[in-house]
């Protein structure tokens, strides 16, 4: 087999595995949501709640349904993009979802864009010195970025430069149609998201880095003249960010997570404050929709980080890592 | 024009003390020659060749030594004294073929950055050209093909020909080959100390070749300097040496040595000299008088007490041995 080939043949296994864990996913996820307490009808009704109105609401939700005729309907459902009318807005849940994903997917990877652009400079200036003062102020600024809670940055950020300063917009996610108008919306919340991650992909930078540094083939390069800059940003970079981006694939789950506590800081729409607000409902249907989404896109995102590193690191495609 | 390394001591430090790895030590090279550095494992002969390339690790420090390499003069005891022959004045090839080429770029990109630094004027498909023909100047079949390969896709033989490609594209005065087969299968040996000598013929570069087998220096080598605890105790032509040993030692190394027809192991770690009795001295402190005297067969009253010089054997300048012996009649 060629290279193209064991890669093609590497991507398909991959695939075929994803969907397989999408579906999992899915049953966990849907058997979960029918064990948290709280019951949705008494919540949005509240105190107008009447046997009537109760029994209308659990029968458009299919909640009067057996659990394994709810199961199958769900599946059926889901696997067409039907997810079902939201009791509440009578609308399709799955417009729900796909209006404010986009707003989800802009922030998480200008965000994760943004800590790559500025953390893997900073781990490889700190790699290039080790133990110098520049490297243990580094070490300072990131471990300092790492363990401020993003909730902090943002209401930092939030009180700053949107509320005292005026620089940038204060909520939401920007006219539709006016692409300045959204990326000024889109900062500040990116930076307030990126920022824990400039810290922690600097410091798996540096140390993948060093422990790259250590291995002989870069003596040979040494002894062969190739300068330190060239070793250090290009030859040990490339095998150091293997783990890197391998690390990055686990932490996307923490990185949407995170998108929850900015979106509802910033009043942004996204899949984060929908779940919140649907929550804060017990509106199971849709939290259940937006979690398969969150899921389906946390899989495909680590297919895509198993890509990267096939393309990185040719052994990982030739079965040999 | 002649290498030649003079007065090398280096110390690593270590947690408890500091390890003298190598006192004093100096070797010369003729342009066109291979000089054997034997010892066993542990007695400095790395050392010797990293504090050359000024590669040593973080915790070695260069006491003392100055080398001479194309005309020029290098003090040894500043750190990178030696950077600007890198790649140009001197080459290397290392023990583990597996373990020396980056895994996740192609040979070619590998070859092509040592011409970058050897003739940076030139442009990519010069590079391209000039590295497929070092390749195939080392007989790795399908030269344009293998330029493409990643480094695991090759067997360890083959990566030990990338690398003394590198070392052919780099043109250097002085190739320093450490171990080069003791990592390798046996049958792959002789075609490796080939290339070398292939690759010396090609420069006329001085060739230094270290090893653990003295059946590899009697074959390939003009003369031969035997290091023992970071001590170098004789030097001289392989033929002179061969014939009257002026150290103790030597003469034990060439007892033991399996003799080059024997069947070697497969396991290249026992390819090693068959044991002298006795224990290497403690690198922290050095014992009084000479530095063999525990292991000695024929020592007497002054080994414990004289550090012997470098005195000739048989009347013969270029053959010099560090033994009483030679003194006492
Ligand atoms: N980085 C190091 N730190 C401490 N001791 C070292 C280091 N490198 C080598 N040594 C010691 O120096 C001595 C010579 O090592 P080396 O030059 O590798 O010997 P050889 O190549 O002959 O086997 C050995 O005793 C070894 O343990
Ligand atoms: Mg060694």
């Amino acid at each position: 087999m060629t290279r193209w080939q064991r890669t093609a043949a590497f991507i398909a296994t991959r695939f075929a595995s994803v969907m397989l864990t999408i579906v999992g996913a899915t049953l966990l996820l849907f058997l979960m949501v029918r064990l948290v307490p709280g019951d949705f009808a008494s919540v949005m009704l509240g105190p107008r709640a009447t046997p009537d109105l109760r029994a209308q609401i659990v029968h458009d939700m299919g909640l009067d349904r057996s659990l394994a005729e709810q199961l199958w309907l769900f599946v059926s459902h889901a696997a067409t993009g039907n997810f079902g009318e939201d009791v509440v807005s009578h609308r399709p849940i799955l417009d729900l979802v796909l209006e404010v994903i986009p707003n989800t997917l802009a922030l998480a990877f200008s965000a994760l864009a943004l800590a790559l652009v500025v953390g893997i400079p900073i781990g490889v200036i700190a790699a290039l010195k080790p133990g110098s003062w520049l490297d243990s102020g580094l070490a300072l600024l990131s471990i300092s970025f790492i363990t401020t809670p993003t909730l902090v940055v943002s209401v930092v950020l939030f009180l700053v430069f949107a509320i005292g300063l005026h620089w940038l917009p204060v909520a939401g996610a920007g006219n539709p149609g006016d692409i300045v108008d959204r990326l000024q919306h889109l900062v500040l919340p990116s930076v307030a998201l990126a920022l824990g991650w400039v810290g922690y992909i600097s410091r798996l930078v540096r140390a993948a880095l060093l422990d790259t540094l250590a291995e002989l083939h870069v003596r040979t390069l040494r002894a062969y003249g190739v300068s330190e800059y060239r070793i250090v940003g290009l030859f040990a970079l490339k095998l150091a960010l293997v783990p890197v981006v391998s690390i990055l694939g686990i932490g996307l789950g923490d990185l949407i997570g995170s998108s929850v506590v900015v979106e509802i800081i910033f009043a942004r729409p996204g899949i984060g404050s929908l779940i919140f607000n649907s929550i804060a409902q017990r509106n199971y249907p849709v939290v259940q929709a937006c979690v398969v989404f969150i899921v389906a896109f946390y899989i495909l995102a680590n297919l895509v980080v198993d890509m990267i590193n096939a393309l990185l690191d040719p052994r990982i495609a030739a079965g040999r890592g | 024009m002649a290498i030649s390394l003079r007065n090398l001591s280096v110390d690593y430090s270590l947690p408890i003390g500091t390890a003298h790895a190598l006192r004093d030590v100096s070797l010369d090279i003729q342009k066109g020659e291979m000089l054997g550095l034997v010892g066993e494992s542990g007695s400095g002969k790395s050392t010797v060749a990293f504090a050359l390339m000024g590669l040593l690790a973080n915790n070695a420090r260069v006491t003392s030594g100055t080398a001479t390499i194309e005309g020029r003069r290098f003090d040894l005891t500043r750190p990178n004294a030696t950077a600007p022959l890198r790649g140009r004045g001197m080459a290397m090839i290392f023990q583990d073929p597996m373990l020396s080429l980056n895994p996740v770029f192609t040979i070619g990109t590998q070859l092509i950055e040592v011409l970058r630094r050897r003739s940076p004027a030139s442009d990519r498909k010069t590079r391209m050209a000039q590295a497929e023909d070092a390749l195939a100047k080392v007989k790795l079949g399908n030269p344009k093909q293998r330029m493409e390969q990643y480094p695991h896709e090759l067997s360890g033989g083959m990566r030990q020909r990338v690398v003394i490609a590198m070392a052919l594209l780099s043109e250097p005065a002085l190739l320093i080959a450490d171990e080069p087969t003791t990592a390798l299968d046996v049958t792959v040996e002789a075609q490796i100390m080939r290339e070398i000598i292939g690759l010396r013929d090609r420069i006329g570069c001085a060739v230094l070749l270290i090893t653990h087998s003295l059946g590899l220096v009697t074959e390939h080598c003009d003369r031969i300097a035997v290091l023992y605890a970071g001590e170098r105790l004789e030097s001289g032509s392989v033929r002179d040496v061969q014939r009257q040993p002026g150290h103790p030692y030597t003469r034990m190394l060439f007892d033991c040595e399996v003799p080059i027809d024997r069947e070697r192991h497969a396991d290249a770690a026992q390819n090693r000299f068959t044991v002298i009795a006795g224990e290497l001295p403690d690198p922290r402190r050095r014992p009084p008088g000479c530095i063999f005297n525990g292991r000695c067969d024929v020592s007497f009253e002054d080994c414990a007490k004289v550090v012997p010089g470098d005195y000739p054997v048989a009347g013969n300048a270029a053959h010099a041995a560090r033994c009483l012996r030679l003194v006492t009649p």
